[in-house]
């Protein structure tokens, strides 16, 4: 889906339908496969197995005190999954378009900024803990528990001088709040369709959970 | 073609590696001896991936790397802060397996191993990482761009240090133009191949991409015996001579 606006219009009903019942859950998982090769990424994804095994302790726990377990692990993991997808759509930019659009070139610009800024953070936090496992391989260690803490004081730290850095950058080019963006989308009839794909699994879902807090 | 060198045993295999990134890709074929090999070649020549690939950071798209004999190996990278893993200076000394003391003291960082590896400049990060190494003792010792972010005095130095390390296989990507160590092999990376050149010095004059004033010495018919700033010196005066 390359319009994202439609992609926060779809993530957003999703999300919602995904959390309000199984069904609303089951039917966004038929949605997400109208974008195969997203999923198929996601699928693939390492972060994904490390949030998921939470969700399951979770579960487990809601299941133990009599809760149902099993359909949080449902609806959770699937939103995990529709969270994934949606994000293997979005190129560096896109958040900055979004929020300009929608807030405009004063406090939008500086949320989009914001948002940019921190998905970068996220890249380069993915960067730095490659680079911290390779310095340890080439100094054959290998990651302990024990060594967790001080990585990831090195990583925060890592993180806290680039921050420095792009500060220093945004003021050095003159930036004080807002600035001028000309936000770009491209729209297709394909990813207009699938949004509105979404506005019936959420009135399904919707359907669903009055049911159930009604019987 | 690749160089012969009887006896010590160690012995590093490029077989046919290529790694493919789009349409850029590195082609690397030959057998790597015990000796100093200098792999020369041009920015984004592929010198860093072949390094990578050497010490199995990256995986090949094709081809095998056979480390025959060789047990143990380390990459000095190309930017120094990528081998901070300690939040001290003495902690990252550590952390390469050595007396920390030791390594600051070559470092010239006497009495700061209580400060934080960031705090330094680069050069200093840089100076401390090469202390580090040059204690460590390793069968293949790869080196990408071990001159960068420091002045002309510290690669004179890196260069000399190079030129003493007498056993195991130690590999030198650059594109330094002045400051090389006492050097065995020679090779180039041409539009991202590696290619052998020969034994130092007499693969100097088909060194394709040699710095001018190697250039200019065997023009003028001296080929020095070396690639060492005494050589070069020494060169020239026969030249003068």
């Amino acid at each position: 889906m390359q319009d994202a606006r439609l992609r926060l219009f779809s993530v957003l009903l999703l999300s919602a339908a995904t959390y309000l019942s199984i069904a609303g859950a089951l039917l966004t998982l038929l949605w997400l496969f109208l974008y195969p090769t997203s999923l198929v990424s996601t699928v693939k994804s390492k972060a994904l197995y490390i949030l998921l095994p939470f969700t399951g302790i979770v579960a487990l726990v809601m299941q133990i005190i009599g809760e149902n377990g099993i359909s949080y692990f449902i609806r959770i993991g699937i939103l995990l999954l529709l969270a994934f997808t949606i994000f293997q759509g979005w190129t560096p930019g896109e958040f900055l378009d979004l929020a300009v659009w929608l807030f405009g070139t004063g406090i939008g610009f500086d949320i989009g900024l914001a948002i940019e800024l921190t998905i970068q953070g996220i890249k380069d936090a993915d960067q730095d803990w490659s680079r911290v496992l390779t310095a340890m391989k080439l100094k054959g260690m290998h990651p302990e528990f024990r060594n967790l803490a001080s990585i990831g004081f090195l990583m925060i730290q890592l993180r806290l001088l680039r921050a420095d850095d792009q500060a220093d950058l945004l003021t050095t080019r003159g930036y004080k709040s807002g600035g001028s963006c000309f936000p770009h989308f491209e729209p297709s009839n394909r990813d207009i369709i699938t949004s509105l794909c979404a506005i019936p699994i959420l009135l399904v879902s919707l359907w669903r959970f009055v049911i159930f807090l009604y019987l | 073609m690749s160089p012969s060198h009887g006896g010590l045993g160690l012995k590093l295999v490029l077989d046919r590696i290529i790694m493919k990134r789009g349409s850029w890709s590195c082609a690397a074929d030959g057998i790597l001896v015990p000796g100093i090999h200098l792999i020369t070649g041009r920015v984004g020549s592929g010198k860093t991936t072949l390094a990578e690939l050497i010490c199995g950071l990256l995986e090949p798209t094709s081809g095998e790397l056979v480390l025959d004999g060789i047990s143990s190996w380390m990459l000095c990278q190309q930017f120094p802060e990528y081998h901070v893993i300690g939040a001290t200076l003495e902690k990252e000394a550590q952390s390469y397996g050595i007396v920390p003391e030791l390594a600051l003291d070559r470092a010239g960082l006497t009495g700061r191993g209580g400060e934080d590896p960031f705090c330094l400049s680069r050069g200093e990060l840089r100076k401390l990482q090469f202390s580090c190494l040059s204690l460590c003792d390793r069968d293949l010792f790869v080196w990408d761009e071990p001159y960068s972010a420091l002045d002309c005095r510290q690669k004179q130095r890196v260069a000399q240090h190079l030129s003493t390390r007498s056993s195991g296989i130690t590999i030198l990507f650059t594109h330094e133009q002045r400051y090389f160590p006492k050097t065995d092999y020679l090779w180039e990376m041409c539009d991202g191949v590696l290619k052998y050149v020969g034994k130092v010095p007499e693969a100097l004059p088909w060194w394709e991409h040699a710095p001018s004033h190697i250039r200019f010495l065997i023009g003028k018919g001296v080929i020095p015996a070396n690639l060492t700033e005494e050589d070069l010196g020494e060169a020239l005066c026969r030249m003068q001579g």
